[in-house]
């Protein structure tokens, strides 16, 4: 049982660093999208070593409940990550395509 | 001041970023968006006179007790952060009003959105909290890089989220590593704990090494001087006084609170620090547009500032925070000249400008000055810093004296030809012929014959110059800003008061 989160955070980063390393926008935001799952369990296999109950005052035993911390990290980690996969998607659509060597008329001048 | 108010430095100017979001007129906008820095800057220099007599002012927010709550910690490094950086973070809004940006929707909120993360982030004590704090400060940056933006600016902020959410989650591995090994993200606690534990070293070197990446140190520089010059010069003015400084912020305090000294692993420092230096300062020769020479002109500068902690002494460390200081503000004036420059001729481009030193005299003296700056020549504040740096190294080890005296020295001469190449393209040579005028529409208008009378305008020299004029005062007035930076350094030289501050 204790090995099972690590071999999972090892796919988890293996398969992110693969997409990360591909051309396309979105291709990549799989991949971070990956890489941030990764970072996500294994902030959680600091406070749970094995399953443990839940961390809730006065119905769980301190000894036995799960370090509530790693879970609060995790919470908050998820919530940015969400946020920020949302703004990558929008300018994968809106940014240049993928593969477009030239710049779009917009009627806009490059010359900096 | 009271510690209770510490959190204050948050919630003013995200109160002013809801309420930016909710009054639509330009004038109220404009008082909030300068408003808010100017007032966060004023508090800083009020904990600055604050800190003379009671050395670290902490608060534990929520009232929750020692150890379990996130305290915010205020010693006389972070209120010199905060003045200096909301103080250049309201002159490059101010410039933001001049060029019309800030009229882009949203501009206003998330600039203020951005300041109250950098506060957060100067002032937490937490490690998990500073990785929340960066996160608050990144999320507007994400849409600031682009939101003024032509279609390549799109790009670029791709890149720029791309490297910073990656970067964002080393650190939160990190900060994952740190809870595991030494069971608790309290810096406080955390003292001393990484020279005891390799263990622990090893977890703190992930957030230090993803710190690095933030900050632009050199194996992991190359996003900086791609994305900075692409977006528009108001707002890399905007991100160069706050994203580096931050980290390189940041990267002092952790690196001085848990290793309570010098890392085992500090040779790796001097290498890479040295290494920083001369990469930034040579590959400014290949540049042929201001800001993106100024780009890796800011990598050199990183380097410049970690000298301080590679030798860890209270004098380098000083002179490496004075450094920091001159950096933020040198770099600060020659962004907003360059873009008042760009903004009046339509382009940023050594060959497309010329003649610029008869055209526009004062400009060109503001610009000639921060240059001088720059390299470090008197009169400006770049020459104090960095004779700062060279005597702290002096008094270092032999071969770490050697290595950096070498590197500074090497360095300068190195900024110092890559400014004459700017200077030569920019402000000497014949007249230009033809401009591109500013256009609403387009960015960028059509290539037209230059009239007479077209000149950088006074109002949009001014934030430049503004800047310039307060790094003149650092070289006139250095004797009274010295021994500020001694005290701050103290501060990390000497965590004993930190550490009995948060736990009582």
């Amino acid at each position: 049982m204790i090995s099972v989160l690590p071999i999972t955070i090892g796919v988890l980063v293996a398969g992110g660093v693969y997409l990360m390393l591909q051309r396309g926008m979105v291709r990549i935001i799989f991949g971070l999208a990956l890489l941030s799952h990764s970072a996500n369990l294994m902030l959680l296999t600091i406070g749970v070593t094995a399953w443990r109950g839940e961390p809730l005052v006065d119905r769980m035993d301190v000894a036995t409940a799960a370090d509530p911390l790693p879970q609060a990290f995790v919470l908050t980690a998820i919530v940015i990550t969400l946020a920020v996969t949302v703004l990558m998607l929008a300018l994968a659509v809106i940014g240049h395509n993928d593969d477009t060597k030239r710049m779009p008329s917009t009627g806009e001048f490059h010359d900096r | 001041m009271n510690a209770n108010m510490l959190p204050l430095f948050v919630v003013i100017p995200l109160l002013a970023s809801a309420l930016a979001i909710m009054i639509r007129g330009p004038i109220p906008q404009r008082i909030l968006m300068i408003g808010s820095p100017v007032l966060t800057s004023l508090g800083g220099l009020w904990l600055l006179f604050e800190h003379r007599d009671t050395p670290v002012l902490a608060d534990n927010v929520g009232a929750f007790p020692a150890g379990v709550s996130i305290p915010l910690i205020s010693d006389t490094f972070t209120a010199l952060m905060i003045f200096v950086t909301s103080a250049t973070v309201a002159i490059a809004l101010w410039f933001l009003t001049q060029t019309g940006e800030d009229r882009f929707r949203f501009i206003p909120a998330l600039s203020l959105m951005l300041i109250a993360g950098v506060n957060g982030a100067l002032l937490t004590g937490d490690l998990f909290n500073l990785f929340v704090f960066v996160e608050v400060m990144l999320l507007p940056s994400y849409a600031l890089i682009a939101i003024t933006g032509t279609w390549r600016r799109l790009g670029i902020g791709r890149l720029f989220v791309v490297v910073n959410l990656t970067t964002s989650t080393i650190l939160l591995v990190g900060v994952g590593f740190v809870y595991a090994s030494a069971g608790t993200v309290n810096l406080a606690e955390l003292a001393g704990a990484a020279q005891e534990s390799p263990s622990v070293s090893l977890a703190i070197s992930v957030v230090l090494l993803s710190l690095a990446i933030k900050a632009g140190v050199v194996p992991v520089h190359g996003w900086l001087p791609r994305a900075y010059p692409a977006t528009s010069a108001g707002i890399m003015a905007l991100f160069s006084a706050v994203h580096t400084k931050v980290a390189l912020y940041a990267i002092y305090r952790i690196y001085s609170v848990t290793f309570e000294g010098a890392a085992p692993w500090s040779t790796v420092l001097v290498v890479v620090v040295a290494a920083t230096i001369l990469i930034g300062a040579y590959s400014t020769f290949g540049e042929h547009i201001m800001r993106r020479a100024l780009a890796w002109q800011m990598v050199s500068g990183v380097g410049h500032i970690l000298i301080g902690l590679a030798l860890f002494t209270q004098f380098s460390i000083a002179a490496g925070i004075f450094y920091m200081v001159h950096h933020i503000i040198t770099m600060g004036s020659l962004i907003l000249t360059s873009g008042a420059i760009e903004q009046t001729y339509g382009s940023g481009r050594y060959e497309r400008l010329a003649g610029l030193a008869r055209r526009d005299p004062w400009v060109s003296a503001v610009y000639a000055l921060s240059l001088f700056s720059l390299v470090g020549f008197p009169p400006s504040a770049g020459f104090f810093a960095k004779i700062g740096l060279v005597q702290a190294s002096a008094s270092a080890g032999a071969w770490q004296a050697w290595t950096f005296i070498t590197v500074i020295i090497v360095a300068a001469i190195g900024s110092l030809i890559a400014s004459q190449k700017l200077w030569s393209g920019v402000f000497w040579g014949p007249q230009m012929e033809n401009y591109r005028p500013d256009s609403p529409r387009a960015g960028r208008g059509r290539r037209v014959p230059l009239p007479k009378d077209v000149k950088v305008s006074a109002r949009l020299a001014a934030p430049g110059a503004t800047l310039m004029l307060a790094q003149l005062a650092i070289f006139i007035f250095a004797g009274a800003v010295l021994p500020v930076m001694l005290r701050a350094a103290t501060a990390l030289t000497d965590v004993q008061p930190y550490v009995e501050a948060v736990l009582g």
